[in-house]
């Protein structure tokens, strides 16, 4: 996909969405590009279309009409079995997940509803950035620009760092969202071309961090103390999704606080309150969402936790 | 291939139903008289795929000696996995990232290499999917059906939907008696998020004033109608039998509530149809919580939901489950002596048959209109939701 050889602009990367007018993803208002394939597997993540690295399969029940109306799906060139009713209920079609899984771009998009489409589509740096540049006079005055999210964009960092060089050409802010789990040599090749970096600091016992993302934490540790060293011009930005139960405590706050304190150039530490927005996704994919019995966590706890980072950053309530 | 020598395996998809041990036993035994080999592989496929987890290799030879020591009613012998799809195989690589790599060449290879001709796999309606896809690469398989809810198609029984049965009506005869002496009237939500086999039969059994199923879309008003006519002061409750996949016939007013959903249910299943988010598969208890909130704005009554949910999957097997467990695992056997593949073992009264995979995936058993069952649960004056 990243060829060396190939022209920046025409470098490719997956793509999962483009989304104008973001105001959490950095400074001001931004344009949020949100590439495909994560490397950890978090159980309260609320982007599940982002984790495998190609585009894939994604159905929206609300929009079939159903089999008597249309059918489409039931016969070829869609993949024998993969579709299918069920006798006695409603005559929506159901998807066989572990059959569709040879239904490409191409098929899906004969679905006349939409109700078939696919999550994530091949796109160049330059086909994101003309989109991107759409919003270039807001961005100039908010103080925003653009941001890549993902599932984990360090996991595409040809396709990262020719975009983020593109947007830097054009005087557009840019920022990055991470979990930190890839090796250094993606980190180091993208992070020239970063003026904010966004990283989660999900849990520091390493124990914790594979039981509840399915990897250990040591090399996102590492990760992370080397950028905050070698690039002492970006302005970092930590943050927790917090999730009660598993890390919605004061020991974890602090441990983070004591890992990023001593770095100057780490501006933040920001608490992100989980949230159940993206379970509908799940249901779009057909896979199980794993964390269903945990609820958001209450206000006063976030509350208390914040006034320990505001303290450590040396803010009070007034400010 | 010298029958004295050859070498089978059997393994279980995720799910619990009580009594694997028997369909285990069944194919052991049966395999034995054949002078087969038959091997269990743990945990699903990890047996094979991971057996450096093991220290016995993550294969269990299944002789008669240790087949004779199972508890029948114990736990299953090779385990179970969450994950038995082959073609996912989640995996933290070496480069430590997380990632689902497809297994499936690699699982054949090492069925090869063990020297295994034919796999029999208890499963449940994923589970079809999955080993008809292996199927499809060239496994020589032989499925056996598993479901609590006798949701799967092209048999009459699935094994372990006899000892939920058992169990629920067990459940509901305490409830029934908790209702009584409570003065309310109980909700009971029973596992079954496309059919209402489980809901329908205990729900007759005990005798319920209302069952509510997902193949009949429900008035709660025809339901409350009805409990006003059976409640009185010498009758001062009422049950309420409701599938966790039942359904409203129309949204009450002003909400936009069904049983199975909200927010625990919304959007979280594979089999989801309607409007997106009306059924779950992995959480219970809404279904029940919005019939029982909804009869409580209708009725002066006391109504309380009780959920029983993955409960029933524990326990020991009924007497069905027991032979019909030995009969599936000796009928798998006997279904690969007769160059049987790509099958599934299917119980037709009162012969064990088998039928193409092809006709048990992709379909749901779900109940019928012209059921029986429907008529006799209207003959016993039971309220299946509205007028039929």
């Amino acid at each position: 996909m990243n060829n060396q050889t190939t022209k920046p602009s025409e470098k490719t990367g997956i793509v999962l969405n483009i989304q104008r007018y973001c105001s959490h993803d950095g400074p001001g208002i931004r344009t949020t590009v949100f590439l495909k394939g994560c490397s950890v597997r978090c159980k309260w993540c609320s982007n599940p279309e982002s984790i495998r690295p190609k585009p894939e399969l994604a159905y929206d029940v609300s929009k079939c009409t159903g089999a008597e109306e249309c059918g489409l799906c039931l016969k070829s060139p869609f993949p024998e079995g993969a579709f299918y009713v069920v006798d006695g209920a409603d005559d929506k079609i159901r998807v066989n997940w572990d059959l569709a899984t040879e239904c490409d771009e191409e098929t899906a998009s004969l679905c006349p509803t939409d109700a078939l489409y696919m999550f994530g589509k091949e796109l160049t740096v330059e086909e994101v950035l003309t989109e991107v540049e759409k919003d270039a006079s807001f961005y100039r005055n908010t103080g925003g620009g653009m941001t890549l999210s993902g599932g984990e964009c360090f996991l595409q960092p040809d396709f990262c760092a020719a975009l983020l060089e593109g947007a830097h050409s054009s005087g557009i802010n840019t920022a990055i969202e991470t979990a930190g789990n890839v090796p250094w040599e993606n980190v180091e090749k993208v992070l020239p071309h970063v003026d904010v970096m966004l990283h989660d600091l999900k849990l520091t016992i390493p124990e914790r961090h594979k039981k509840w993302t399915g990897v250990d934490n040591k090399r996102i540790l590492e990760n992370f103390k080397k950028a905050y060293e070698t690039f002492p011009d970006i302005r970092f930005i930590a943050r927790t999704p917090l999730i009660p139960v598993v890390n919605d405590d004061e020991e974890h706050i602090r441990a983070v606080l004591e890992f990023i304190r001593p770095h100057k150039n780490v501006i933040d530490y920001e608490l992100l309150p989980y949230h159940r927005f993206g379970t509908g996704k799940y249901e779009f994919l057909g896979i199980v969402y794993e964390l269903s019995d945990f609820t958001t966590p209450s206000e006063e706890s976030v509350q208390r936790l914040q006034a320990i980072i505001d303290e450590a950053f040396g803010r009070n309530k007034e400010d | 291939m010298n029958k004295k020598t050859r070498r089978i395996a059997i393994n279980v998809g995720g799910g619990f139903v009580p009594g694997m041990n028997t369909v285990v036993a069944g194919a052991a035994l049966a395999a034995g008289e054949l002078g087969w080999e038959l091997v269990g592989i743990r945990n699903g496929f990890d047996g094979l795929l991971h057996p450096d987890h093991y220290t016995e290799g993550g294969l269990v030879p299944l002789d008669r000696k240790l087949i004779e020591s199972l508890e029948p009613a114990g736990g299953g012998i090779l385990g179970q996995s969450a994950r038995v799809d082959p073609f996912h195989v989640r995996q933290v690589n070496e480069d430590n990232l997380a990632e689902e790599v497809d297994m499936s060449d690699f699982l054949l290879e090492r069925l090869k290499e063990e020297k295994i001709d034919a796999l029999i796999s208890v499963v449940g309606g994923r589970g079809l999917s999955i080993l008809y896809k292996l199927h499809r690469k060239g496994l020589n398989t032989v499925c056996i059906p598993r479901s609590i809810e006798n949701d799967i198609a092209a048999t009459m029984v699935s094994f372990g939907f006899n000892s939920a049965l058992s169990f629920t009506i067990e459940m509901l005869d305490r409830i029934s008696q908790a209702v009584i002496s409570a003065r309310r009237i109980g909700v009971v939500e029973v596992l079954g998020e496309q059919s209402g086999w489980l809901a329908l039969q205990a729900g007759i059994a005990a005798v319920a004033d209302a069952i509510l199923i997902p193949e009949i879309p429900c008035d709660l008003h025809t339901v409350a109608a009805k409990l006003k006519e059976r409640i009185s002061l010498s009758r001062p409750y009422g049950l309420v039998v409701v599938a966790e996949g039942a359904q409203l016939a129309e949204k009450p007013q002003g909400q936009a509530e069904k049983p199975g959903s909200g927010s625990l249910k919304d959007s979280l299943s594979p089999g989801a149809t309607g409007d997106s988010g009306e059924h779950v598969i992995q959480r219970s208890g809404q279904a029940a919580k919005t019939v029982a909130r909804q009869l409580q704005l209708m009725l002066p009554e006391e109504t309380y939901p009780v959920v029983l949910g993955p409960l029933v999957r524990g326990g020991p097997p009924t007497a069905v489950d027991r032979q019909l467990g030995l009969a599936y695992g000796a009928g798998a056997v006997q279904a690969v002596k007769a160059g049987e593949n790509g099958v599934m073992v299917a119980f037709a009264p009162p012969n064990i048959d088998f039928v193409p995979l092809t006709e048990a995936i992709n379909k749901v058993r779900t109940v019928p209109a012209d059921s029986e069952l429907i008529q006799i649960a209207q003959s016993l004056g039971i309220c299946l939701g509205r007028e039929l």
